[in-house]
């Protein structure tokens, strides 16, 4: 463990922590453009979490402790997560952080976590959306391990940070099959992410929740925390695209004029990839429940031919 | 000059019937083109030099084998026409046929056989798949020409099975063009070249692109698995159709996979190749022999007797001696003729009682005495009893197979009595059924005699004639043409 | 020169790459998809990739032939088939194929998943005489996996109109295996029987009026008064 990588867990984290409200606004403002309004200002998630900050938690009677420790577990897992897809410029890492496979878990964690807490109260729109959440999450890891195997066998490493030091420096992915993988990506973005056509991030209806049902009993900080978590997950899963496929301006040493290019790259990088995502999620409706997979398997018969031609041709 | 004179009377036909305003008209000039295709081709066979190449190119080539089933296929064209002439005057009164289909009838039937005739006459293989397709396509159009629902359901699945096959076979002709070219230089897709270089061909290779062609021959021929169209195309076709269809096209797919085989028969592969063929023939006569047990309705009986009878032509084109070639294609003129008096009398007793079910025909003897008997006959030949022709060419093959595989043999044997047995079930059932002994008390009306018009009777007769002569006296003729088609195939 | 990388082979192999796995792309959405205009919208655009596959493989190659073909397959697949189709929606409104036959989309997609497998370990046991550059091999197999999801979808579905799109797949796929298996002048012939044939087929079904909701169309099949008893 060494100073550069000390370096890089505080800024790295501190940077996504920063941004990752700015993101969640910023696709709700491109819907908000995309359906002729105005929308609430960029801002607005800042000050979302200033508000329930101040809020009083309230737990139900029925609930146990997954209900009080899920929202903090939930945003140390993903934090941690953000150690293994480096942003503002790549570390020496230690032996392990950066694995794509432990990546993936850390992910099912917070996942499993969540389902847990809305299980946890009781209540019957919260079992219904872990329920919901846990046989969707299922049907969609195939498609994730496929692109990340596919990802994998393109660039040689099952690191990200050797990943990224690879693809770094390019303008343009150099094999055709990491466009086709980026694909597969966004797909895997939508579905994780809880968006359009898989899941309506802004409903009120419970019966059409997938996401929403499970943190319906949060209340307070546990509520800022859960949605904090919520959006540094979509930071870093913008990261791990953006980076495969236009990782210009990615610092691989550590230098101050480096860091700031770095960010301000990405800045504009994710901000360009976040307004795709607002579009995407404008120009689609929400699919049936039953008809999601039958969804995930097209991303699966996509993956697996990318990673067949890869490995074939 | 024979292609051209095929091509030439084929044209004039059809313009000719295009031009026609009546039934009768249509009717004779279709009789007319069959006759002169029978000529011309009697006329190839016994002046011109054969084998021989034609119209100046590589693309038709006239041999014996072409002429035999060019002349088998000119003949059942023939008696089907003069059949056709009184059955589908019937199937207009009774309102199944309509009067503005008529003409596309006789249009594709006359289509129909220049296609087929062009078809067995192509050198090139890519020129024999054209025209094997096109005869899907009329085929299809004369199954489908009595407007009802299950004809057009029939008539597109046979479509559907038949060409999507074909395009299988499309990427063996790919595989085979490659294969040739590697070889020879240029790739060449001709039957006399590739025959005469086989075995400069890889037999791998070669094993794999015959897998890929036989997949198309297979399906227009009906063996398993590839005959699920067999069935509904044949029955619920008119009979007159019915019997060119079982009687000519399913010549059309083993001729191809005879062609083929005679190629493959040169290489390493023959050994690989010859399982392949007896294990597919035993195959689809074991899934048509039991089909047919369960049978209730006539023309499926025969449909699926049909599918039997290519299982063991398939048996012993894959048996591969020069004996056994010998009989099947002695064989091939048996069946096409014996299943058209068996579909002729069908018809007959179709029109009867307007329903091929058994449980609808009552006094088949009294009142359809030539159709009653005529299937009766046609039955006991059909099945393979002396003294017809099919007991002798079965006897051969299985002879000849008994050679690679003892239990195949007993397993054939097997499977031939119980179509045996099918057959009389359905005979005993439906011909000793009698309108006197009802048991139920139930009215029955009595059921008037269909007055059998003229011209469907004669081919029943003229082929039990026929057959009967051929299974006793075997011509000279006819055995000097077949020791011919085996000798340039190549067997010995 | 902007357009030198154009005429770079390894370039255009890539683009070719991608285009191969667009294609397959497309034939799983014919085999998943209930509408049929998207139905056909897809196979127009799979025809449209194939005419690029075309152009690309030209440009590496240098063979006449190829244009040829790419040109015929668009005048016919991608403008006159389809238009000839959507007038039949339009003369007869055909329903939306809401039935599957045998398999439901998801499994007919892991199915295609084997088909693509069996056609290359198929394929590479087979070629390993005759030497194919790589990306050839890759054609013929994709060719090959093509025709076997159009077979599929014969199968699977049971309006008249998504099995002729499913023929029409099955062609393509023989014309795809075709371009990068051998140099073949005949194939053009060839391709005109089966369009004439699919048109043939195309106008039958637009006359008898198959498929279709309305009720005039209904009443004009009659069953023939004897069809009952064992049948298929």
């Amino acid at each position: 463990m060494n100073a550069s990588f000390l370096l890089f867990t505080l800024l790295n984290t501190g940077f996504v922590l920063l941004v990752s409200p700015l993101f969640m606004s910023l696709i709700k403002k491109v819907k908000a453009y995309a359906q002729g309004r105005k929308g609430p200002s960029l801002l607005q998630g800042y000050f979302d979490l200033h508000k329930l900050m101040q809020k009083e938690v309230v737990y139900s009677p029925n609930s146990s402790e997954i209900m009080r420790i899920t929202p903090y577990l939930n945003l140390a897992v993903l934090l941690l997560a953000t150690l293994f897809v480096p942003i503002v410029f790549i570390p020496d890492a230690p032996e392990g952080i950066g694995n794509i496979i432990v990546f993936l878990y850390l992910l099912a964690i917070e996942r499993f976590f969540t389902a847990l807490c809305g299980l946890d109260a009781g209540s019957t729109f919260g079992g219904m959306g872990s329920s919901r959440l846990m046989s969707l999450s299922a049907v969609i890891e195939p498609t994730m391990i496929i692109a990340f195997a596919a990802l994998a066998y393109v660039l040689k490493t099952v690191n990200f940070h050797e990943m990224f030091a690879i693809t770094a420096g390019s303008t343009i992915p150099e094999s055709p099959t990491l466009t086709l993988i980026s694909i597969s990506l966004f797909i895997i973005i939508i579905v994780e992410t809880g968006r359009l056509p898989v899941d309506n991030p802004a409903t009120h209806l419970e019966l059409t929740m997938i996401n929403e049902a499970m943190i319906l009993e949060q209340s307070g900080k546990n509520l800022a925390l859960i949605e904090l978590a919520h959006a540094v997950k979509q930071t870093i899963l913008m990261a791990v695209l953006i980076n495969i496929l236009a990782p210009l301006g990615l610092a691989t040493e550590l230098t101050f004029t480096g860091l700031v290019v770095s960010c301000l790259y990405f800045l504009i990088k994710a901000s360009l990839l976040a307004g795709v995502i607002g579009l995407f999620e404008s120009s689609l409706a929400k699919m049936r429940l039953f008809r999601l997979p039958g969804f995930y398997m097209m991303a699966f018969f996509f993956s697996a031919l990318t990673i067949l031609m890869e490995v074939f041709a | 000059m024979i292609i051209l004179s095929y091509l030439a009377v084929g044209a004039v036909s059809l313009a000719l019937i295009l031009l026609s305003k009546s039934h009768r008209t249509m009717n004779a000039f279709s009789i007319l083109h069959t006759l002169s295709f029978l000529a011309i081709g009697l006329y190839a066979l016994l002046t011109t030099v054969v084998p021989t190449f034609e119209a100046g190119s590589e693309y038709f080539y006239v041999d014996h084998l072409s002429i035999y089933e060019v002349l088998i296929a000119a003949l059942l064209f023939f008696l089907a026409s003069v059949y056709a002439n009184g059955y589908v005057e019937s199937l207009m009164q009774a309102h199944e046929l309509h009067r503005s289909n008529l003409k596309i009838f006789y249009m594709a039937s006359s289509l129909l056989l220049t296609t087929v005739t062009l078809a067995f006459l192509s050198d090139n293989l890519a020129l024999f798949w054209i025209f094997a397709e096109l005869t899907t396509v009329f085929s299809a159009a004369l199954v489908a020409i009595l407007s009802a629902k299950e004809n057009i359901d029939a008539a597109f699945k046979y479509i559907f099975i038949a060409s999507g096959a074909m395009l299988f076979s499309f990427i063996g002709l790919i595989f085979l063009y490659t294969l040739s070219g590697e070889v020879l230089g240029s790739g060449t897709l001709n039957w006399t070249v590739l025959t005469a270089n086989a075995t400069l061909l890889s037999p791998k290779m070669l094993a794999a692109s015959f897998v890929f062609l036989f997949i198309g021959f297979a399906a227009k021929s009906g063996i398993f698995p590839f005959h699920t169209w067999l069935p509904d195309a044949h029955s619920k076709a008119p009979s007159a159709v019915s019997a060119i269809l079982s009687g000519v096209l399913l010549n059309v797919g083993m001729y191809g996979i005879l062609r083929m085989y005679a190629i493959v028969r040169q290489t390493q592969a023959e050994h690989l190749v010859s399982q392949f063929l007896m294990g597919f023939g035993l195959l689809t006569v074991a899934v048509a022999v039991l089909n047919m047990l369960l049978q209730r309705n006539l023309k499926m009986l025969i449909a699926f007797s049909s599918m039997e009878h290519m299982g063991i032509i398939l048996l012993g084109i894959g048996v591969g001696t020069p004996l056994a070639l010998f009989w099947t294609l002695f064989y091939v003129l048996a069946h096409s003729l014996t299943k058209a008096s068996l579909f002729f009398s069908a018809g007959i007793l179709h029109r009867q009682y307007e329903s091929n079910l058994i449980q609808d025909m009552r006094d088949v003897l009294s009142l359809q005495p030539v159709a009653g008997w005529g299937f009766i006959i046609g039955s006991f030949a059909i099945i393979g009893m002396p003294p017809f022709p099919i007991f002798s060419a079965k006897l051969f093959i299985l002879l000849e197979a008994f050679g690679f595989s003892k239990s195949l043999v007993f397993a054939v044997l097997l499977l031939l009595v119980i179509a045996s047995a099918a057959f009389a079930r359905f005979l005993i059932e439906a011909f000793s059924r009698s309108s006197k002994d009802t048991g139920t008390g139930e009215l029955e009306t009595p059921l008037l005699p269909y007055r059998v018009r003229k011209g469907m009777k004669f081919p029943i007769l003229f082929i039990i004639f026929m057959i009967l002569a051929l299974g006793v006296f075997f011509p000279e003729s006819l055995e000097n043409l077949l020791n011919e088609i085996v000798y340039e195939l190549g067997y010995l | 020169m902007i357009f030198s990388f154009l005429t770079d082979p390894a370039f255009l192999e890539d683009i070719v790459r991608i285009l191969f796995v667009f294609v397959l792309i497309t034939a799983a959405f014919i085999l998943s998809t209930r509408n049929i205009a998207s139905l056909l919208t897809v196979y127009t655009v799979q025809s449209l990739l194939l005419v690029l596959i075309a152009v690309s493989l030209y440009l590496i190659e240098g063979s006449q032939t190829l244009l040829a073909i790419a040109a015929l397959t668009l005048v016919s697949k991608v403008l006159l088939i389809p238009i000839f189709i959507n007038l039949i929606g339009e003369k007869i409104k055909i329903s939306r194929d809401l039935k599957f036959n045998y398999m439901e989309p998801t499994a007919s997609l892991v199915v295609s998943i084997a088909l693509i497998l069996l056609a290359y370990v198929f394929l590479s046991g087979f070629f390993n005489e005759v030497v194919l550059g790589k990306l050839f091999f890759i054609g013929a197999v994709i060719g090959l996996s093509l025709t076997l999801m159009g077979m599929l979808v014969i199968f699977s579905r049971r309006k008249m109109i998504t099995k002729v799109i499913g023929y029409l797949t099955m062609e393509n796929g023989v014309l795809l295996f075709g371009i990068f298996v051998a140099d073949l002048p005949f194939i053009i012939e060839i391709l005109i029987v089966i369009d004439l044939m699919i048109l043939v087929l195309l106008t039958t079904i637009l006359a008898i009026g198959l498929d279709s909701t309305r009720e005039q169309y209904h009443q004009r099949l009659h069953t023939l008064k004897i069809w009952s008893g064992r049948e298929d």
